[in-house]
């Protein structure tokens, strides 16, 4: 049974919401004993946050929490928010090439439903079939696809928040272009939780390209180099270029485009890299995201060190995809803090940097989970106090312990 | 006016970038009294010119102690008067920062100081087949950290993105001294993105010193297609089947009946057919097969819009001759009529249509000429008000109609701004289009980066006056604000 004052959390919350809407928030392994509450609609959504503030609730927010373990320790918290049941389709402009959600959408039935407009969101972030819209915004969660169409950031026109005083706010809008007022669009990509609950979303969306087809050639790290070097200085336009470490070094290249211009594409690929003594090899992405006992960072690092950062993590026995075009991507490898000390000291030394989402408490309670080497930490902090004085919002997740 | 005693923080400037880097007598600050927006003048204090970051950060320190309010500026070209001067305050200007820093073929990525002007970036780097994708069509004169404060755009925008999605990294001074790097040289890093955030605050959150850019490939083919039709609306059901198909060009643009005799008054292309009710620009650019093949669906679906003829070009002299007209259309305006007035309200693309109509009546109605050159892809509009500031009372008359328009795109579904900026002039409309929560928030940031306002103010944010006159006016009671703090 709960302590007292935790009912009395309830039984505000139930008042409020309904006995059906609050839960306690099982299988969490979180500190605390927080309850779960499901808003349904934003305005419910405000008035919980609203009563938070008030009675200084701590707030974890939630998608489908698929990355709830993503980042930082969360501090102790009384309230788990989940959107997933705020997750209507709010307007599909078909013509314009824009769609509208609320942020509990599941990024897989907003793909299905655009597939009959012949249209797409141009991401492939981690956990696919299960990612709330929300949750890849707040994370800033992008795949092999941003090589062509950019990250996260680069696809959301506008939001809708929740503020940690419950106040509703928006900023940008529901058209492709639009420079009215501050681009808070950026500063709540990838806050994790942190400023605000984002309740609703303006996307940028593309057609489905007519035809699309991946080829990956395998070879020496310094003929990979060479090739990822010269698919840079070539007019080839592919949509995705990775390189990948998985039972040995790869580079994959997407393309999406006409069907002739595919093959074109292809080809030019291929003769590229025979030339340079690369050979094809069946292409099967890592398995990033699988695996029981895995530590899986994000990182970063520009495209001339790729390479040798794939290699790495080879000799360590772990796996990665690099997207090649900006030189970030994923990473999995055992937890050993003697690995990711090695690897962040690669990637800091070429001026990228190694960030942890997933792995075991104890070693995030022992190792810098984020790897901010910068001097606007002092910058950060003060707009996290600016937007959450109280420091309600997704305690001790981000960077610097905000 | 100024009641300041200037001399000593003239002196102190002086001591940190020279004598000649401290411009005060009223002759030599005539040229920074007003940016693009000519119609609203103010004369700054001081100007200064620093060269280096250093030097931006200790002239910036010296107005924070002394609460003096500054404004940055670049090249002046800004059309939203973002570097008007504001009264008795410093003026920044990076014209002495123009220095290429560095540049990175292998990793694509350039990084400059604020004053380089944007082509530049793209001839440093054409040699080797690159380019720096937005272009504003000031890109001759304007300034790389004009374009970061405004979040230019470009007629390839629709395809390669504006500026914020080309930028990696800052160096910043913010308005009270203090020199923070924010991003760097990946697209995303730890850590909120401060980057993004700056991008499109228009000086209001401090100077860009350094500024580290994407470089991109320069495609194998371009063709551009150049169609007229009787009707805008002909135009814009091109425009729209266009991107129905599936088919996202590197820019379209269109432009109506009164601008083509504008331009073929003044630069006279001869492929412009001035009888034509709008002619559509449209560029496509990637592998050869993937242009020829997109150009001619592309050329059946201006023919099935009713287009009369359609022009192509892939070489790139013929291509700058299609676009030579569309280029100049700004600068033939000014042949046009004594004044012109910019607005840069953007509408959902599939509305174009129908909001042209609307604006062409409300024009009418207030009884003025209406000329529209726009970025068709992205429905960003650029309705040009033909007047004559001689006339008493035409600038507010004009003003108002211009107001009018920017509600009308609001109303629409749209922004009172796609890529010029709200700087002093459209601030009033930010009502329109965002409550005093959004703006309270957006204020948030404002009031950490700067929490003495000195930093541009009367930018950007509302104030409760009518807007031609918080434009002219603006600044002073910020400065009598930041007096009192
Ligand atoms: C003929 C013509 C055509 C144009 N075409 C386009 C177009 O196609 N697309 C488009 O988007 N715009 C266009 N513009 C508008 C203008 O050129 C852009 O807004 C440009 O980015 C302004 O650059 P600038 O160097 O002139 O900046 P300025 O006008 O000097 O300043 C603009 C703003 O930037 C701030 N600023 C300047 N430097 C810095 C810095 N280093 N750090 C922080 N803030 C800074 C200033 O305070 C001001 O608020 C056009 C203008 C003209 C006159």
């Amino acid at each position: 049974m709960k302590p007292s004052p935790d009912l009395e959390i309830k039984q505000k919350l139930t008042a409020l919401l309904g006995a059906e809407a609050v839960s306690p928030m099982t299988e969490h392994g979180f500190r605390g004993e927080p309850w779960l509450v499901l808003p349904e609609t934003e305005a419910v959504l405000a008035t919980v946050l609203r009563l938070a503030h008030q009675n200084c609730w701590r707030v974890l927010p939630m998608g489908a929490g698929s990355k709830l373990r993503w980042g930082g320790l969360v501090r102790e918290v009384e309230l788990v928010v989940s959107l997933a049941r705020l997750d209507p389709l709010i307007e599909h402009a078909t013509g314009d090439l824009t769609v509208t959600v609320a942020a509990g959408m599941p990024l897989a039935r907003l793909q299905e439903h655009l597939k009959s407009a012949g249209q797409f969101v141009a991401l492939d972030p981690a956990y696919p079939t299960t990612a709330t819209l929300g949750g890849i915004l707040a994370t800033a969660d992008s795949g092999s696809l941003r090589h062509r169409y950019g990250g996260v950031r680069d696809l959301c026109l506008g939001l809708t928040v929740i503020r940690a005083d419950g106040e509703r706010a928006k900023c940008g809008g529901r058209v492709v272009k639009n420079v009215a007022g501050y681009d808070l669009m950026k500063l709540f990509t990838g806050s994790y939780g942190t400023l605000g609950i984002i309740s609703q979303m303006t996307l940028r969306l593309y057609p489905i390209p007519p035809a699309s087809q991946t080829l990956c050639l395998q070879g020496s790290a310094a003929n990979l180099t060479q090739a990822l070097l010269a698919v840079g200085n070539s007019t080839l336009t592919p949509s995705a270029v990775d390189i990948i470490a998985n039972d040995g070094l790869g580079l994959a290249l997407g393309f999406q485009s006409t069907p002739a211009g595919v093959a074109q594409q292809v080809a030019q690929f291929l003769s590229l890299g025979q030339a340079l003594g690369l050979t094809v090899k069946p292409y099967t992405g890592p398995e990033i995201w699988q695996g029981a006992e895995r530590v899986v960072c994000k990182v970063g690092v520009p495209v001339t060190a790729a390479v040798a950062l794939a290699g790495l993590v080879t000799q360590l026995g772990g796996v990665a995809v690099l997207h090649g075009g900006g030189g970030m991507g994923h990473i999995r490898v055992m937890p050993e803090i003697m690995h990711l000390q090695k690897l962040r000291t690669f990637c800091e030394g070429v001026g990228g940097y190694l960030s942890i989402l997933e792995a075991p408490t104890t070693l995030k309670e022992t190792f810098d989970v984020w790897g901010y080497k910068g001097n606007a930490l002092g910058l950060m902090e003060r707009i996290k106090k600016q937007f959450d004085p109280l420091a309600l919002l997704s305690p001790g997740r981000f960077v610097g312990g905000i | 006016m100024t009641t300041r005693d200037w001399r000593p923080l003239v002196r102190e400037f002086q001591q940190v970038v020279g004598e000649k880097g401290v411009v005060w007598t009223p002759e030599e600050m005539l040229v920074f009294e007003c940016d693009g927006l000519t119609s609203y003048r103010e004369k700054p204090a001081v100007v200064v010119l620093p060269k280096t970051t250093a030097a931006v950060a200790r002239v910036i320190k010296i107005c924070h102690r002394a609460n003096v309010p500054f404004v940055a500026r670049g090249s002046g070209t800004g059309l939203s008067g973002g570097a008007l001067p504001v009264t008795d305050s410093v003026l920044i200007v990076t014209a002495w920062m123009r220095t290429i820093l560095k540049v990175d073929l292998e990793n694509q990525q350039v990084v400059v100081q604020p004053g380089v002007i944007n082509n530049w970036v793209t001839q440093a780097v054409s040699g080797a087949g690159f380019y720096y994708a937005p272009d504003p069509s000031s890109q001759v004169i304007c300034s790389i950290g004009g374009n970061i404060a405004e979040n230019s755009g470009g007629v390839h925008c629709l395809k390669y993105g504006v500026t914020t999605n080309h930028v990696l990294g800052l160096k910043l001074v913010l308005p009270e001294g203090e020199v923070v790097d924010v991003g760097g040289t990946l697209p995303e890093m730890p850590g909120y993105d401060l980057t993004g955030l700056f991008v499109g605050s228009e000086g209001t959150l401090g100077i860009a010193t350094e500024i580290t850019l994407r470089i991109l490939k320069v495609p194998e083919t371009v063709q551009v297609l150049l169609a007229d039709f009787t009707t805008v609306a002909a135009a814009a059901g091109a425009v729209a089947d266009i991107i129905g198909a599936g088919i996202i060009p590197a820019g379209m643009e269109i432009m109506d009946n009164l601008s083509i005799n504008a331009v073929e008054d003044v630069v006279a292309t001869g492929c412009y057919p001035r009888d034509a009710g709008a002619i559509l620009l449209v560029e496509v650019d990637g592998l050869a097969v993937e242009v020829t093949e997109n150009s001619q669906r592309i050329e059946t679906f201006l023919y099935q819009n009713g287009a009369r003829s359609v022009l192509t070009a892939t070489d790139p002299d013929q291509r700058l001759k299609l676009w030579k007209g569309r280029k100049a259309a700004f600068a033939a305006m000014g042949k046009l009529s004594p004044n012109y007035y910019v607005q840069d309200g953007v509408i959902p693309r599939t509305r174009l249509a129908e909001v042209l109509q609307e604006i062409g009546r409300l024009g009418e109605e207030h009884g003025y000429k209406v000329a529209n050159v726009f970025h068709a892809g992205d429905g960003n509009l650029h309705p040009l008000i033909l007047y004559d500031n001689a006339v008493p009372g035409a600038l507010h008359a004009v003003e108002e109609l211009g107001g009018e328009i920017l509600k009308l795109c609001v109303r629409s579904g749209g922004s009172i701004s796609g890529e010029h900026g709200i700087g002093a002039e459209k601030r009033c409309y930010m009502p329109d289009m965002f409550t005093p929560a959004d703006l309270e928030t957006m204020h948030w940031v404002r009031q950490v980066f700067d929490p003495r306002n000195l930093a541009n103010p009367g930018k950007l944010f509302p104030t409760p006056r009518t807007c031609g006159e918080g434009a002219r006016t603006q600044g002073r009671e910020q400065v009598k604000d930041a007096l009192l703090f």
